[in-house]
């Protein structure tokens, strides 16, 4: 197969086979569990649901935030897990060639960053990747709750960031093109993963979290 | 047959220009230093090639970019050097008598000759959109190509098809290739090719008698190796996020990186931004247009000449994510539904 060939269907039909599903997908899936809804609950609330809801995903993401749980205690989690989502999350966005993407896709320019700061978001991103599929792999607790999925999952992100990143160094002369096509075969992928696995934690994250505040409000008690 | 250093001696060259010349094709041909040598002692010795150069379906615009090749060797010398046996457009006869001439030259140079090809074939029809002296374009490919020592196609309707095998496509045109299926065909694509490519493509098999290392779509390594990104001057501008965002505004002034003006640069193989062209002088990125990728398949019906590399061939949009929402949705509350009239839920 001719590489172009290749390049075109991976940047064309695929792609846009693969955003039509993520967005089906991801609002099949939200809107299932909205529609489906909790059992019936007759008890006057004791506090204020909707209120604690909002709270709650606004200052989950701070609540361990003490010197001994970031920098002790669950350095992995925490270092590894904030430089990690803002790597994939900056290098998703403002890698130049990616915002030019989404601008086609939801039609808002964003702002693109220079290849130093796309160079050392991947490199943390890529480490902390590592460091957390390691711990996940040794640790006794997180070993019992993790499976395939995960494993899988960060299989695919870790060769997406060193793809992009070869992408984005490599002089690779003539097979430069079918590294791109990597680089876009394995994102394709991805997009059509993540709305059915636990990647689609980026929109269900904000459902369970809101529902545990929602319901500490309703009983009355502090989370 | 007159070799290249009688014919550099002939126009008034010293033995000095001759060696420098010769250094120079071979550090163009991607040779050692230490070839050097031998350059010499075959282009001493070995008669100036035997060219026969087709034309079908094309604009001549290869040919023209083949006598403007300087950089490589002097005008004067080039084209006495290329013995250009049959070109429609260069020789002087017309008619029969070139034909003539055609036949006599295969037939004198049997084994020998380098067939170059100019234009895409069209077979459709028995050939009729394409036809000289009464012979069908594909009939005079295949004989011609017979006796060839080595066939290359040059521009990228030769090699691709190119503009005539757009779409529609009305004339059936085809790479050359595709009729010369048993034969191996050197690409030297491009629209058009650099001449200074073509040149040391030719010399180069001169130097070593043997055709030259090509990549998986039969084009010279050496020159279509790497990308046009890779070796572009603007790259810097690249690896610093600073774009031209149209042809007018500051960006593009000050030279920035024309990603977002749709250059297909990091896509395409080709010498332009080492090479370049008029003897070195430019080639279009430094002249402030994006790279279209001329010399990659099918540039033309790819229909993105002026959106970026990166963006949904054919675009994505608002309407194409409400259509995605609307369906997911709707699967959702119908699957809720029909869980819940299970479970027997009010």
């Amino acid at each position: 197969m001719k590489d172009v060939v290749f390049y075109d269907f991976v940047r064309g039909p695929l792609l846009k086979f693969a955003l039509f599903v993520f967005f089906a997908g991801i609002s099949y899936r939200f809107f299932r569990v909205v529609f489906l809804g909790l059992p019936a609950d007759y008890a006057k609330p004791k506090g204020n649901p909707y209120l604690m809801a909002v709270k709650k995903i606004i200052i989950k993401p701070t609540m361990g935030w003490t010197f001994n749980e970031i920098f002790s205690r669950r350095a992995i989690n925490f270092i590894g897990g904030f430089l990690f989502h803002l790597g994939f999350l900056g290098l998703t966005f403002f890698v130049p060639a990616h915002a030019l993407l989404w601008k086609e896709i939801i039609g808002i320019s964003l702002p693109v960053m220079p290849s130093l700061i796309v160079d050392i978001l991947t490199y943390s991103a890529l480490g902390s990747l590592i460091a957390l599929t390691l711990h996940r792999a040794l640790n006794p607790v997180l070993k019992l709750l993790t499976g395939k999925d995960e494993y899988f999952a960060n299989l695919l992100v870790a060769l997406i960031l060193f793809t992009g990143l070869l992408a984005n160094k490599w002089a690779g002369g003539g097979l430069y093109i079918w590294l791109l096509s990597m680089h876009m075969l394995l994102a394709d992928l991805l997009i059509l993963y993540i709305p059915f696995s636990r990647l689609s934690h980026f929109v269900y994250y904000f459902l369970s979290v809101g529902f545990m505040g929602w319901n500490a409000g309703k009983r009355g008690v502090s989370f | 047959m007159h070799s290249l250093y009688e014919i550099f001696k002939r126009n008034g060259y010293t033995r000095r220009d001759f060696l420098r010349y010769v250094a120079l094709l071979v550090s163009a041909v991607g040779f050692p230093p230490s070839f050097l040598p031998n350059a010499v002692k075959a282009l001493e010795s070995k008669p100036k090639p035997v060219v026969i150069w087709l034309e079908f379906q094309d604009c001549a615009g290869c040919s023209e970019s083949f006598i403007r090749s300087t950089s490589l060797l002097p005008a004067d010398v080039l084209l006495d050097y290329l013995s250009l046996e049959y070109h429609e457009t260069l020789m002087a006869p017309s008619g029969l008598q070139a034909e003539e001439a055609k036949r006599e030259a295969i037939e004198r140079y049997k084994g020998e000759y380098i067939l170059i090809v100019e234009g895409s074939v069209s077979p459709k029809y028995k050939g009729v959109y394409c036809t000289i002296g009464g012979k069908s374009n594909e009939e005079i490919l295949k004989e011609a190509s017979k006796h060839a020592r080595l066939i290359i196609a040059v521009g990228s309707c030769a090699c691709w098809g190119g503009i005539p095998h757009a779409e529609p496509n009305p004339t059936g045109a085809m790479p050359i290739s595709e009729i010369l299926k048993d034969k191996k065909v050197v690409h030297i694509p491009g629209c058009p090719p650099i001449g200074d490519v073509m040149v040391a493509t030719i010399v180069g098999f001169v130097m070593t008698g043997r055709e030259p290392a090509l990549d998986n779509l039969g084009r010279p390594k050496t020159f279509y190796g790497q990308t046009i990104h890779d070796r572009c001057y603007r790259r810097p501008f690249y690896n610093a996020g600073k774009f031209a965002s149209s042809f007018e505004d500051e960006g593009a002034k000050k030279g920035y990186c024309l990603y977002k003006l749709g250059c297909k640069g990091p896509i395409t193989r080709n010498a332009c931004a080492t090479v370049r062209w008029n003897g070195g002088l430019s080639f279009p990125i430094q002249s402030g247009h994006p790279c279209f990728g001329c010399s990659e398949p099918d540039f033309w019906d790819r229909s993105f000449l002026y959106s970026p590399l990166s963006v949904v061939e054919g675009g994505f949009g608002w309407k194409k994510v409400l259509a995605g929402i609307a369906v997911g949705s709707a699967l959702g509350l119908g699957s809720a539904y029909i869980n819940k009239k299970l479970r027997g839920v009010k």
